[in-house]
């Protein structure tokens, strides 16, 4: 911790970085000395004068790996070397956006076994969880291969690591959409052990609305399909009242069908009632019943209790915003 | 003790000192070679690190004529022969760089508005910009679904991500370089901006959030980029309608959502306890919830994290801000919230009292700068975003700035007084 400290502290200035050397790495890999690549000149990198900007202290294995990279791009070189240099490039810097535009291209050209590359991405991924180009590579291979067949596996690893992983969501709803997988049973099950596991995690929340909201595409549809597709939300909400997840994708489902709020005052009822403040089991159930009353015929004070209730008691972390809303309602009032 | 000393050490504040020698450090040293993740991002984090000394009012007195001249030219040698810049002299291909091999040196979207926005920091005029190819090139940038992407690849083929953090630097290119000014300009086409308004509001979420695509999860990185590109090509919905495709389809639902991104959860402990444990203790529950009653125990575990909590939790001295429903509070994300708070014209429903005690005493770091959590030792960019926020809050001794564009309002009004400019925009 205080090294690292130090290190952000205490900088090398820039007319001294040739005083200091890196320390070197005893597993860097060269290719000056490299019989394979004698035929290649590296072309280094051009900074500019004396004031570059964010300048960062490369390693020696980096800049070296780097100058031999802009030779063979110049080159449009597509080879076995080239591919396994990306490679290197990648491991220092994965966000590095034509490094990986060319290792597409170095596996087009040279007819690569994709099978392969799915086997080098898979630990590569858990290198790099952050890292937003990995996956846009990997939905390229994977649509190409034309089958999801052992991603499941690959994304459960993936979530494992941190559940909610913006990308690895974003890449599991491509796959449903790539290989239509929206009334795969699998899929479903695998959602709401997901849920299970952890009732807030919202991005499982997001892809259950994701599989599930096509299916209320006809008012035909709503009358056969709502009570089943809210009945889990319901479910999770029972268990854990003051968790939004499952509120906010309720209520999405309610509003997609077209129907007003007032379909979940019954169910909202169960865990807040304004008149009887001492209890109250979830804010989120007040919020909505605050939007209810507002549509209701004479119950514009019933809403302004349940606005009242979130801004003094219930969530005041967000009284601003529970006022704001009690003063459109005053607001209406007095335009009526 | 005198009586105000007691009242000064309780009082959260900004440590000016310490923020200016960390931005000064960025400017003129090397950064460590762990940022070699971030080579493609210099033009980023420089853009951060200038906008910052500016914010700091420490710009002027930071550098020497020859400093930034140098620094000018040194983003002019990022400018690309046929419009538009690289985000980092990494992909230089030099003199050897041709037609047959400039696809894996391309112009990219965040160079180009990054390095726009350094030479308006840096008082150039932008003469230099190649402005009609840059705007011929934007709009070859944007996809069928009005979205943009990040480089033209192989036969101009659109490569890069498809969110709205393109949508935004997009719009900023266009807005620093036309204005507001629909259509043809100077025989350049207009980019297709209802198509990039219908592609923010396909991916608007049932909760009222944005996200990176349509169908994918809110999160406050995507809304804010979202909304600042509704408000930069003047798209923001308006009370009365004017006959063009406004976003957003469902404001107040919008204004919920980004609310609900004030959370207590501000350490990592706070965080992980959630898991297998669904009760509506302190421990699990984001924002003061653990007043709640609680009906029964639904696992053993929860009972264990429920008792000894206080039934009453309103510590709400500070209040940080997350990105995406139950995650843990990220000095970014105060900015990414409040952004579009601001820009809808809504910032009050948010207090900014505790969030900005958050900062102050949870996230800035003693060396200057800002960390992402508590402890987290300082980056560029919470650094920048937090002294944004800091600045978007009225913080006295910080300069006003332009919320969307991440500039001062001086260096704003630079950009708005040059002679071509104001020649195009027919403002003289």
């Amino acid at each position: 911790m205080a090294v690292t400290l130090l290190s952000t502290v205490l900088r090398i200035p820039y007319r001294l970085l040739k005083v200091f050397t890196m320390p070197e790495d005893e597993d860097a890999k060269y290719y000056h000395d490299d019989p394979a690549w004698e035929d290649v000149e590296a072309i280094p990198q051009d900074d500019g004068a004396l004031h570059p900007l964010a300048a960062i202290a490369y390693t020696d294995e980096y800049s070296e790996a780097m100058g031999y990279l802009r030779a063979v791009m110049a080159k449009n070189e597509y080879s076995e070397r080239a591919l396994q240099l990306t490679e290197h490039i990648i491991s220092m810097n994965p966000a590095h956006y034509t490094v990986w535009l060319y290792r597409a291209k170095i596996l087009h050209e040279i007819k690569a076994d994709l099978r392969k590359e799915i086997d080098w991405l898979n630990p590569t991924a858990l290198q790099h969880l952050k890292n937003y180009q990995i996956w846009h590579h990997r939905q390229t291979i994977v649509d190409a291969l034309g089958s999801p067949k052992g991603e499941a596996d690959f994304i459960a690893i993936m979530l494992k690591e941190d559940s909610k992983n913006y990308h690895v969501w974003s890449y599991r709803q491509w796959l449903v959409g790539r290989f239509n997988l929206f009334d795969q049973e699998d899929e479903l099950r695998w959602i709401e052990s997901m849920i299970e596991a952890d009732v807030r995690n919202n991005s499982a929340w997001n892809h259950r609305y994701y599989l599930q909201r096509g299916k209320l595409g006809s008012e035909d549809a709503v009358a056969r399909e709502l009570e089943h597709v809210t009945q889990y939300a319901k479910y999770a909400i029972r268990k854990a009242p003051q968790n939004q997840s499952p509120w906010n994708y309720l209520k999405g489902i309610v509003r997609a069908a077209n129907l007003p709020a007032s379909t979940l005052k019954e169910f909202a009822l169960e865990f807040a009632d304004v008149q009887r403040p001492d209890d109250i089991y979830s804010s989120h159930a007040l919020d909505l019943l605050a939007d209810v009353y507002a549509e209701e015929e004479g119950s514009r004070d019933d809403a302004k209790q349940a606005l009242e209730l979130l801004a003094t008691r219930f969530d005041p972390i967000r009284a601003h915003y529970w006022q704001y809303r009690k003063s459109l309602l005053e607001g209406q009032a007095i335009a009526a | 003790m005198a009586p105000g000393l007691a009242l000064d050490a309780e009082e959260s504040r900004l440590n000016y000192a310490a923020h200016i020698r960390y931005w000064r450090r960025n400017l003129k040293t090397f950064l460590p070679h762990q940022f070699t993740g971030n080579d493609c991002n210099r033009m980023t984090l420089a853009a951060f690190i200038i906008s910052a000394l500016d914010i700091l009012g420490d710009l002027k007195a930071a550098l020497s004529d020859g400093e930034r001249e140098g620094y000018i030219d040194w983003v002019y040698r990022c400018q690309l022969p046929e419009g538009g810049f690289r985000p980092a002299p990494a992909t230089d291909l030099g003199a050897v760089r041709s037609r047959e091999n400039q696809i894996w040196d391309p112009a990219h979207l965040a160079g180009t508005f990054f390095a726009l926005l350094i030479l308006i920091n840096l008082g150039d005029d932008l003469e230099r910009v190649k402005r009609r190819e840059a705007l011929q090139w934007l709009t070859k940038l944007q996809r069928p679904d009005g979205g943009f992407g990040e480089t033209l690849g192989e036969a101009d083929r659109v490569e890069g991500g498809n969110d709205s953090r393109f949508g935004f630097m997009a719009a900023g290119v266009r807005w620093m370089l036309r204005g507001n000014l629909e259509g043809p300009v100077d025989g350049v086409p207009d980019m297709d901006v209802d198509a990039l308004v219908r592609c923010i509001q396909a991916a608007e979420t049932y909760d009222g959030g944005l996200s990176e695509a349509p169908y994918h999860e809110a999160h406050a990185g995507f809304a804010s980029c979202a909304i600042s590109a509704l408000h930069l090509v003047d798209r923001l919905p308006t009370s009365t309608p004017d006959g063009r495709v406004r976003g957003l389809n469902n404001l107040p639902l919008t204004l919920r959502w980004l609310a609900s991104r004030q959370t207590l959860t501000l350490d990592e402990e706070d965080a992980a306890d959630t898991y297998e444990d669904e009760t509506d203790s302190s421990a699990t529950c984001h924002d003061s919830h653990s007043f709640m009653k609680l009906r029964d125990y639904p696992t053993t575990r929860g009972k264990l994290s429920f008792i000894d909590q206080p039934l009453v939790h309103a510590e709400l001295k500070w209040v940080g801000m997350n990105g995406r429903e139950n995650k843990i509070g990220d000095t970014c994300y105060a900015y990414w919230v409040c952004t579009p708070l601001k820009l809808l014209g809504h910032l009050d429903i948010v207090d900014s009292k505790p969030i900005r005690r958050w900062l102050l005493d949870r996230t800035q770091h003693l060396v200057g700068g800002f960390g992402k959590l508590p402890g987290d030792h300082p980056d560029p960019q919470h650094s920048f975003l937090g002294l944004m926020v800091l600045s978007m809050f009225g913080e006295a001794g910080l300069q006003s700035v332009d919320t969307a564009l991440c500039i001062t309002e001086r260096a704003k009004q630079h950009l708005e007084s040059l002679p071509w400019r104001r020649k195009l925009l027919a403002m003289d």
